[in-house]
């Protein structure tokens, strides 16, 4: 994986040291909280509902077992022994001290991490396809473009004071797994007619209020142009965009507005006007990329003798292997998901003694890497076949060998108004609740594909506009509802084209949000055909045999 | 209605009630305030305590199967602590005011928090 360089050491370590004389001044009175609160949050941290929490950036989700045993070693030293791995691939501690964030920032510096950029008006940290380097189905590895991106992006004084948050995701496949659609600049990397490297750019894609899925600006763009294009993409966002209005600053409103052939004309003449001076050079591109270079493994049988006798002699690992193991690139291996969705634990979470499970397992078994997915698990991205018996033992044993990836249990849901100051309702306990319906393995494994994914407010960071089924909290008169969505898809393999759900019906209140999820998955058993999966059950049916389902007996409400 | 005064420390964050003579961690401390031009003054005075406390308001409280509680749902979660861990915030400590307060029924929209999130 890429490292960081002395610059980048050095650098980490000035902020620290800036941010520990800012931490001490406001515990010392010298800063009202007025004058303090920018300077926490470009630093990463937030104020919730109980605690402080910080948000540790994991760049385009890539941990080495070094970092993941610093996150550890972290939340149990500062926090409460756990950690919060978010949509955006992202890290929250959720109980921190104030006094503490320095020492937290300096020690995930000496690994090569931190915070910033993990708030404010700013480009986010930047997401790829979690199956990078993996994947037979990849043009390039996504990582190299997205460090580029992140390289180029961080503290970048053009870019430091955005209408809002900026978010960018980038793919190399033509499976998308990195739901490009719904942000800011989606990149999809491809390999043109003459084989050159080139993207589709698309942009004005986000959830929140306003829900968009981003439109294509720009159908092929040499990759050697990526960060002039990106530049004037942000150069118009930045002049146009609107700061009047917190709900429509965003940049799809802003392509909403203009219409995205006019926008597109926008982009195309501050690009063309431009120096293309922003253009990475090929000699910092190649630097970058011998952070990303191929394993080196060595093929081996594609279908591997041991892990069949193991899966014959152990029903749980067959099922975890049909359930949690992807295809690899190179014969013989696999890409293994751990799921951090066990039945009625919280999506998301994991222990420091499950952190360091992990670093173990993928020290000794997958080339000392680990990938966050935005679906809030995690992935041992290079593991032999043969030895996915140890793994599955190892993570078994942590409490981590859940076999429900993709499956009605392995929920997205965000904090919720259990921690979030900006939440109108929770979100884990439904999802918990949910998940604890479907706990039989068999059932869930016949219900199928079926992605749940649940927001408690409109800002969607449980992307709950793209579920299968979402749930989105509400307040109404000062207690939980809950709005249903149908038909929501973030466009990944097996999902169909990217969508906005629909909504069903009136929402419902806490109590009846799980049976709802039960009624529906029986209206879809109920209407499936040839074993389709839900979410092609609902484009087929429509709304009209699930809305039946769900509010057949119910009274107005 | 009458009202609480809350807070959050700013040492680490916690939630915090003004008892009438300091800052308190469980609600059940809580000085309730019957008069609306007290409250108000209190919640004044605090805000210039800024080396104890973040952005303190009022909140609204109201009795509920007998025992004082916060109106808003929210409060209540931030007086008992995160539902899906019962081990974290105040609700760890138990008791009986603690058991109470997370029976406690009934809410209405935050009244101070509104404007603190409108802030953030």
């Amino acid at each position: 994986m890429y490292r960081q360089d002395d610059i980048d050491a050095a650098f980490l370590a000035d902020r620290t040291a800036e941010f520990r004389g800012q931490v001490m001044r406001r515990l010392a009175g010298e800063l009202t909280e007025e004058q303090f609160k920018p300077l926490r949050l470009i630093n990463g941290l937030y104020l919730q509902l109980h605690a402080y929490m910080l948000r540790i950036a994991i760049p385009y989700g890539t941990l080495n077992p070094t970092q993941l045993r610093t996150l550890a070693r972290i939340a149990r030293d500062y926090d409460r022994g756990y950690g919060h791995f978010t949509t955006r691939t992202n890290l929250q501690l959720h109980w921190i001290r104030l006094a503490d964030a320095p020492d937290i920032l300096d020690e995930l510096a000496q690994v090569g991490l931190h915070a910033i950029q993990t708030s404010g008006n700013v480009v986010r940290n930047i997401t790829a396809d979690p199956y990078a380097g993996a994947s037979a189905d990849e043009i390039d590895d996504s990582r190299v473009w997205a460090e580029a991106i992140r390289q180029w992006s961080t503290l970048h004084p053009e870019f430091s004071y955005l209408p809002r948050k900026f978010k960018i995701a980038v793919t190399a496949s033509p499976a998308d797994r990195a739901a490009t659609r719904i942000y800011d600049i989606g990149l999809r990397l491809y390999r043109d007619a003459e084989g050159e490297l080139a993207f589709e750019v698309g942009v004005g894609g986000g959830l929140g209020r306003t829900p968009h899925l981003g439109a294509t600006i720009r159908q092929r763009l040499p990759v050697r142009h990526l960060m002039s294009y990106l530049q004037a993409i942000l150069r118009v966002y930045n002049l146009h965009g609107r700061r009047d209005n917190l709900h429509k600053a965003r940049i799809k409103i802003l392509v909403a507005q203009l219409g995205i052939e006019a926008f597109a004309r926008e982009v195309d003449a501050e690009w063309e006007a431009s120096d293309k001076a922003a253009d990475l050079p090929l000699d910092e591109l190649a630097r970058i990329r011998a952070g990303f270079l191929p394993q080196g493994l060595t093929p081996l049988p594609a279908v591997s003798r041991r892990l069949e006798a193991a899966k014959a002699d152990s029903r749980a690992l067959a099922r975890f292997a049909r359930r949690n193991l992807a295809p690899h690139k190179v014969p013989g291996h696999a890409i293994v998901h751990i799921s951090l969705k066990a039945i009625g634990a919280t999506p998301g979470d994991c222990s420091a003694e499950q952190m360091e499970t992990v670093a173990s397992l993928a020290e000794r078994y997958s080339q000392s890497e680990v990938r966050v997915a935005y679906d809030q698990n995690l992935i041992l991205p290079h593991v032999r076949l043969d030895d996915v018996p140890e793994v599955f033992a190892g993570l078994e044993a942590a409490g981590l060998a859940t076999p429900n990836i993709g499956l009605v249990s392995d929920i997205i849901a965000c904090p919720g108004l259990d921690y979030c100051a900006l939440a109108n309702a929770r979100a884990i306990p439904i999802a918990q609740e949910i998940a604890r319906r479907f706990s039989d393995p068999v059932e869930a494994e016949a219900v199928g594909e079926l992605k749940i994914k649940i927001s408690g407010c409109i800002n969607a960071c449980g992307h709950h506009h793209v579920g299968h089924i979402g749930i989105l909290g509400v307040d109404k008169k000062g207690e939980e509802f809950y709005q249903l969505t149908l038909g929501g898809s973030g466009g990944a393999p097996g999902e169909g084209e990217a969508a906005i759900g629909q909504i069903l019906g009136p929402a419902l209140p806490f109590a009846r949000v799980a049976p709802a999820v039960g009624d529906l998955v029986a209206a879809y058993l109920a209407a499936r055909q040839d074993g389709e999966s839900f979410i092609d059950t609902v484009r087929r049916a429509g709304l009209a045999p699930f809305k039946a389902a769900v509010y057949a007996d119910a009274h107005p409400l | 209605m009458r009202h609480a005064l809350t807070a959050n420390r700013l040492s680490d964050g916690e939630v915090v009630f003004w008892s009438g003579a300091d800052w308190v961690g469980a609600f059940a401390e809580a000085r309730l305030y019957d008069s609306e031009a007290e409250a108000r003054a209190a919640e004044a005075k605090a805000r210039g305590e800024v080396t104890r406390v973040i952005d303190p308001y009022l909140i609204e409280v109201a009795a509920m199967a007998g025992r004082d509680a916060p109106v808003s749902f929210r409060e209540r979660i931030r007086a008992l602590g995160p539902s899906n861990r019962p081990d974290h915030g105040k609700q760890a400590q138990g008791g009986e005011a603690v058991r109470a307060l997370a029976l406690a029924e009934g809410a209405a929209r935050s009244s101070g928090r509104t404007a603190l999130i409108r802030r953030k």
